[in-house]
C-alpha cells in the first residue's frame, strides 16, 4: 500500500468519528503509535481507542485538537 | 551606488570586504597591494612570539574537477620579529588611512603578555585588535589558540586583560572545534569584547595517500592535524555566525568568516548578522583581485534591491532563523517534474526510490515516450530529486496549501499535554 493510503484509511477512521460527534480527549504516543481516545461529545458511554501509524496521521489527531475540535464538554460529561 | 563603508564596533571601512589573519596578510607589501586593489580591509598575520614553520604545510581537497573545495593547514602565526611587522603596519597606515587595518594577536594565557603586545601594537597605529583564540594546532599544543578558546574562562579573563589596556576595538576571534560555540561568544562579550569573528579553522586531515600511506600533507613520513577552510567550511561557518548573532547573550556584532568567495555569499553573511566580512581561502586560490567582481556584484544587488547602504542587510534573516521545534509541520511542499526541461536522466528516480519515499513513477506517454511523474500524495517534499537533478528547472518543489493551520512540535507537543493532562484529571475525579 503506498503511504498516501495507509495515511487516508488513518485518517477516515478519526474523521469519521470526529463527525460522530466524538472528541479527542488523550493521545498516548510510545515506541509504537499514537493510541487515541475519543469520547462522544455530551454521553457518558465508552470511549473509543484508535492505534495510529503513521506520521501523517498523527501529525492529523493533533491539528484537529489544536484547530479546537474537541468535544463540548466531554469531562463534565463522564464526571 | 549604494554606500559600501562599514562601521564593525567603532572600526570604519570602506567596504564590508577584509582579509582574514592568513598567509595573504603576512607582510605590508601584501596587505598594501590588497588595498590598491580593493579590500577595505585586512587583519594582520597573527602576531606574537615568532615561530618556526614545518615545511610543506597546505593541502586541499579538489572533489568532482572543482579545484580546492577545502583547504587544510598546519602553519603557524607570524614567523617574523614584532617589530619588523609593527615598522611594516605603520607604513601602511600612513599610505592607506581609510583603511582598516587590525592587527592579530596571541600570546600566552598571561596578564603581563597581553599587556605588553597590546600597548606596542597599539602604539603603531592600528584601528582594532583580533584576539586568535582558534588557531587549531601547534600553538594549541602550547596552550595558546584553540586550547585557550576552547575554554570559556579562559577566552572572558583574556579578554578582560586585553580591554584593560586596549584604547582601540577588541574582536574575540572563535574556534569552531567547540560543541556550542555560543557558550564561548558569550564569554567573549563579558570579557568586555567589542566584537566577534567567526570562524577559524576546523580541525582536520586532508586525506591519505594510499599507495605511501603517508598523511596528507606529511612532513617527512610524520602528519599532524591541521586545519580545514574554504568553500566546504561555509555552511558550518554560516550556522555559527547565525546562532551567535540571534543569541541574545553575545549581543555584540560579528564579523564573518568561512568559506566565502562570491559576494553572494557576502550577503549571506551579512543577512544572517555580520556586520563585515573577511576572506583567506579565495585569495589564495585567485589572488587579490577577486574582490573586483565582489565589490561589483554587491553594488549591483544593492542597487537591484533598492537599498542605500550595505549595512541595511545586516541581521534580516536572523528572524528567520529559529528552532526546529518552531518549524510548521503543516507546511507541505511537493516535487513537480517539467517534462519541457526534463532530459530523462533518471537520476531523480532513482534517488526517491534507494533513498526516499519510492513516489517518482516510470510512465509511457501517449507518444510512447518515457515520462517521470511524481505521486504528489506520497511526496513527503524531502527535496532530494530535485537537490539531484542535472536539468535546471526540470523539478520544481511546489508549496501547496494543506488547508491546516500552522502548527509546530513545540505546539503540538503543548497540546497534546495540555489535552492529556485534563483527561486524567477526570479519570481520578
Ligand atoms: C594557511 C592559513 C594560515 C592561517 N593563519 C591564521 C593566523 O595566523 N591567524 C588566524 O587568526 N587565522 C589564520 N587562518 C585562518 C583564517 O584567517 C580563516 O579564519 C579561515 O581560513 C577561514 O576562512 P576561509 O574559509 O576564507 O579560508 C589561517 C588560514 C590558513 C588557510
Ligand atoms: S521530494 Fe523527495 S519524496 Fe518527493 S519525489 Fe522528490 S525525492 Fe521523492
Ligand atoms: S533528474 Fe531531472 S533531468 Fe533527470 S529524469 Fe529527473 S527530472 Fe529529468
Amino acid at each position: 500500500m503506498s503511504a498516501f493510503a495507509e495515511f487516508d484509511k488513518e485518517r477516515q477512521a478519526v474523521d469519521k468519528l470526529l463527525q460522530q460527534g466524538y472528541g479527542i480527549v488523550n493521545i498516548k504516543e510510545d515506541l509504537d503509535g499514537a493510541e487515541v481516545t475519543f469520547i462522544r461529545s455530551g454521553s457518558d458511554g465508552d470511549p473509543v481507542k484508535l492505534l495510529l501509524l503513521t506520521a501523517d496521521a498523527r501529525k492529523h489527531v493533533t491539528t484537529a485538537v489544536f484547530a479546537g475540535i474537541r468535544p463540548a464538554a466531554p469531562v463534565e460529561a463522564s464526571i | 551606488m549604494a554606500d559600501l563603508r562599514i562601521d564593525l564596533a567603532g572600526i570604519q571601512s570602506p567596504n564590508p570586504f577584509w582579509l582574514a589573519s592568513a598567509p595573504p596578510t603576512n607582510t605590508g607589501y601584501q596587505v598594501q597591494r590588497a588595498f590598491e586593489a580593493g579590500w577595505g580591509g585586512a587583519v594582520w598575520k597573527t602576531l606574537g612570539d615568532p615561530i618556526i614553520n614545518t615545511s610543506s604545510r597546505f593541502a586541499a581537497v579538489h572533489f568532482n574537477g572543482q579545484r580546492v573545495a577545502g583547504f587544510n593547514n598546519i602553519e603557524l602565526i607570524t614567523d617574523r620579529p614584532l617589530e619588523v611587522n609593527l615598522k611594516e603596519i605603520y607604513e601602511t597606515k600612513k599610505k592607506f588611512p581609510g583603511h582598516a587595518v587590525i592587527a592579530s594577536l596571541m600570546v600566552e594565557p598571561k596578564r603581563e603578555k597581553w599587556h605588553e603586545i597590546v600597548k606596542r601594537v597599539e602604539d603603531v597605529g592600528v584601528d582594532g585588535l583580533e584576539l586568535n583564540f582558534g588557531c587549531p594546532h601547534g600553538m594549541a599544543e602550547r596552550g595558546m589558540g584553540a586550547a585557550s578558546g576552547q575554554q570559556p574562562d579562559l577566552v572572558q579573563a583574556q579578554t578582560t586583560w586585553v580591554k584593560e589596556v586596549a584604547t582601540t576595538p577588541v574582536i574575540v576571534k572563535l574556534t569552531p572545534n567547540i560543541t556550542d560555540i555560543t557558550v564561548v561568544a558569550r564569554h567573549a562579550a563579558k570579557g568586555g569584547a567589542d566584537a566577534i569573528s567567526l570562524i577559524n579553522t576546523i580541525n582536520s586531515l586532508a586525506g591519505v595517500d594510499i599507495h605511501s600511506w603517508n598523511t596528507i600533507p606529511h612532513v617527512g613520513g610524520q602528519g599532524a592535524h591541521g586545519g580545514y577552510c574554504g568553500p566546504a567550511v561555509k555552511p558550518i561557518a554560516l550556522s555559527m555566525v547565525a546562532e551567535c548573532a540571534r543569541d541574545r547573550g553575545v549581543g555584540i556584532p560579528i564579523s564573518g568568516i568561512g568559506g566565502i568567495s562570491t559576494w553572494q555569499d557576502v550577503v549571506e553573511f551579512m543577512l544572517m548578522g555580520a556586520t563585515g566580512i573577511q576572506v583567506c581561502t579565495a585569495v589564495m586560490h585567485h589572488g587579490f583581485r577577486i574582490v573586483e567582481e565582489m565589490i561589483d556584484g554587491l553594488n549591483n544587488y544593492l542597487d537591484d534591491k533598492g537599498l542605500a547602504s550595505v549595512t541595511e542587510l545586516i541581521g534580516k534573516s536572523v528572524p528567520k532563523y529559529s528552532n526546529w521545534g518552531d518549524l510548521d509541520l503543516n507546511y507541505k511542499v511537493v516535487a513537480r517534474i517539467n517534462e519541457d526541461n526534463c532530459i530523462n536522466c533518471n537520476k531523480c528516480h532513482i534517488a526517491c526510490e534507494d533513498a526516499s519515499h519510492q513516489c517518482i513513477d516510470m510512465l509511457t506517454n501517449a507518444d510512447g515516450k518515457a515520462v517521470l511523474q511524481v505521486r504528489e500524495e506520497d511526496c513527503v517534499g524531502c527535496n532530494l530529486c530535485s537537490i539531484v537533478c542535472p536539468a535546471d528547472g526540470a523539478i520544481d518543489m511546489i508549496a501547496l496549501d494543506s488547508g491546516a493551520a500552522p502548527m509546530t512540535w513545540n505546539q503540538r507537543q503543548q497540546v497534546i499535554s495540555t489535552l492529556n493532562g485534563s483527561y486524567s484529571e477526570a479519570e481520578v475525579v
